[in-house]
């Protein structure tokens, strides 16, 4: 067992609730007033499969579990999971429910290294490297003279087809790091 | 009857404790409930309810106890009903005596008051506790019915309603406050220091119209005294060109209210007093808490979002409130704000029977406790 800050908690972590774990499946972090933050929990009970919507101050002291992990690298759905491979081509698979906050990033031809999760053999979550490199399949040009003051725009990803807000100057074709935990763009890399 | 526990950290000023105390007032008077409020800071308190005294640990006003909270919490029995306001941390050793009751309380955290979407959908989740049989229930206040509400006491719609001019003038004279002139326009100032302020006094002070600003004690009236070059106490009154400052006293929470109802537009600020200033019904502008990474903006524009949903010239409220909170031109938003206040006074009435039919927190956070 390990101490796990509500504030840190992303989807893929496993914790204890009610000496039950439960797999994170979204956790979105919200900023309250004064500072303080609350985090809503979107979890799935690894024993009854049930799935419930928890909240959290930011501060809150949680019980993290230790469990194996595995460097895998994803390879296709086949519904209703998502199949990861690991080191010694043994395949993983995951129900998408379980994974659904990471489903925007997941595309066939990734080779980005995902943390694979185990509990009593049975993977549970997957968590996704910090950042990830993906491709612009469209976003509107920068509007010349555009004064609004508005400094993001809407872009598409190839392949997942996922919305996100990118700066201005982002074209299509641009290659682009997104944040895992937040899910925002973070900058353009060619 | 089930007893209540209320908790309440001073983190500064008067909001935190104004908010609970008008929230146990309410559970005691309407409901009947059996109320304990643990303060932290009984000066601050005592500003608010002149009958406290800050040297008692224990006291009673009216059917309430009021108890110190100090840093070396007492061994108490924990109550049936928890409330920790605005996430304030319960004292460990009351964490375990509620853990030690054979029924578990239930145990609610009053949170800040956000008009964001997230709130709806955050209103009565539960936090399971990392180690001991107890849950807590997030209770937000909001603008909406799928969350708390706000805190409006039975009769506080009849009473603004019968508070006509003579009773403005009552509470003028009260205050040694000269009744307001023929066209002269009169505002109250509640603020935290705001880099704004100088300019607002500025345009007030060059306009055409004459002005009246009742300022508040604080960062009101210590800022304003700033910008004349003079010390300013309740009963002076000092004039520069249209503009004449007239610092109040501090007034307890519904003396507050009456000074909303009678001036013609209020400057609020942070939390109660911006929910008072709703249900006043005046035109008002609001000054948000500061937050950290300007989280605050997110939070200002959600409720500017919300507040003028259905009205017409939203430009006009958008460019002052965002002008006093430090973004934009604040003289010529203000001038255009106070031209349209007559359409913003019936905005605001509409708005408050709107947040009306949302219900009061008090009701609300009851009829929850019950049902668990």
């Amino acid at each position: 067992m390990s101490v796990k800050l509500a504030g840190e908690l992303q989807a893929g972590n496993v914790i204890m609730v009610e000496n039950l774990p439960v797999v994170v499946i979204k956790a979105q972090y919200n900023k309250s007033g004064r500072n303080a933050a609350v985090i809503k929990v979107r979890a799935k009970n690894l024993m009854t499969n049930r799935v419930s919507e928890l909240i959290y101050k930011a501060d809150d002291k949680l019980e993290g579990v230790m469990l194996e992990k595995k460097n895998c690298t994803y390879s296709y759905f086949s519904p209703p999971s998502h199949v990861f491979v690991d080191a010694e081509f043994n395949q993983h698979e995951i129900d998408a429910e379980t994974i659904e906050d990471l489903e925007k990033f997941l595309a066939p031809d990734m080779t980005d290294i995902c943390e694979v999760t185990f509990y009593e053999g049975r993977p549970i979550s997957v968590v996704l490297p910090k950042t990830i490199i993906r491709e612009i399949e469209y976003t509107e040009p920068a509007a010349r003279g555009d004064t609004s003051g508005k400094i993001t725009k809407t872009a598409v990803l190839k392949d997942t087809k996922h919305e996100l807000q990118v700066s201005a100057f982002v074209e299509i074709g641009d290659k682009i790091e997104i944040d895992t935990v937040t899910g925002e763009f973070k900058k353009r890399c060619n | 009857m089930p007893r209540w526990d209320i908790f309440c950290r001073v983190v500064d000023n008067y909001g935190d404790i104004g908010v609970c105390w008008r929230l146990v007032q309410q559970l005691a008077d309407e409901h009947g409930a059996d109320v304990r409020l643990w303060v932290d800071h009984l000066e601050s308190f005592a500003r608010l309810c002149p009958g406290i005294s800050p040297l008692l640990a224990e006291q009673h006003v009216g059917p309430i106890e009021i108890r110190h909270w100090p840093a070396d919490f007492p061994v108490v029995d924990a109550a049936d009903i928890v409330i920790e306001a605005f996430a304030c941390e319960l004292p460990a050793t009351y964490i375990a005596a509620m853990a030690r009751r054979t029924a578990p309380p239930v145990w609610i955290n009053l949170e800040y008051l956000s008009a964001e979407t997230w709130v709806d959908d955050c209103h009565l989740l539960t936090s399971p506790h990392p180690g001991l049989p107890l849950t807590k229930h997030f209770f937000f206040p909001g603008f909406t019915s799928k969350t708390g509400g706000l805190l409006r006491e039975k009769n506080l719609l009849t009473d603004r309603a019968a508070f006509d001019a003579t009773a403005a003038a009552e509470f003028w004279h009260s205050l040694a406050v000269p009744p307001p002139a023929d066209g002269e326009l009169l505002i109250s100032l509640f603020c935290y220091e705001n880099p704004a302020l100088p300019e607002l006094l500025e345009c007030w002070a060059e306009g055409s119209e004459a002005v009246r600003v009742l300022t508040t004690p604080g960062a009101a009236t210590e800022q304003t005294a700033r910008w004349l070059g003079k010390t300013l106490v309740p009963g002076d009154s000092v004039r520069q060109k249209s503009l004449t400052v007239q610092p109040l006293p501090f007034l307890p929470q519904a003396r507050f209210d009456h000074l909303l109802w009678a001036c013609d537009v209020n400057f609020v600020r942070g939390e109660d007093s911006f929910v008072r200033a709703q249900w006043a019904q005046r035109p008002f502008v609001w000054q948000i808490y500061p937050q950290t990474e300007n989280a605050h903006f997110v939070k200002l524009e959600a409720f500017l979002t919300r507040y003028l949903g259905e009205y017409d010239d939203k430009a006009v409220v958008q460019r002052c409130w965002r002008a006093w909170n430090g973004t934009g031109d604040l003289g010529i938003a203000w001038r255009d704000f106070v031209a349209n206040r007559q359409a913003i006074q019936q905005h605001g009435t509409a708005w408050a029977a709107q947040l009306d039919r949302a219900g009061n927190l008090a009701n609300n956070l009851a009829r929850f406790v019950r049902g668990i």
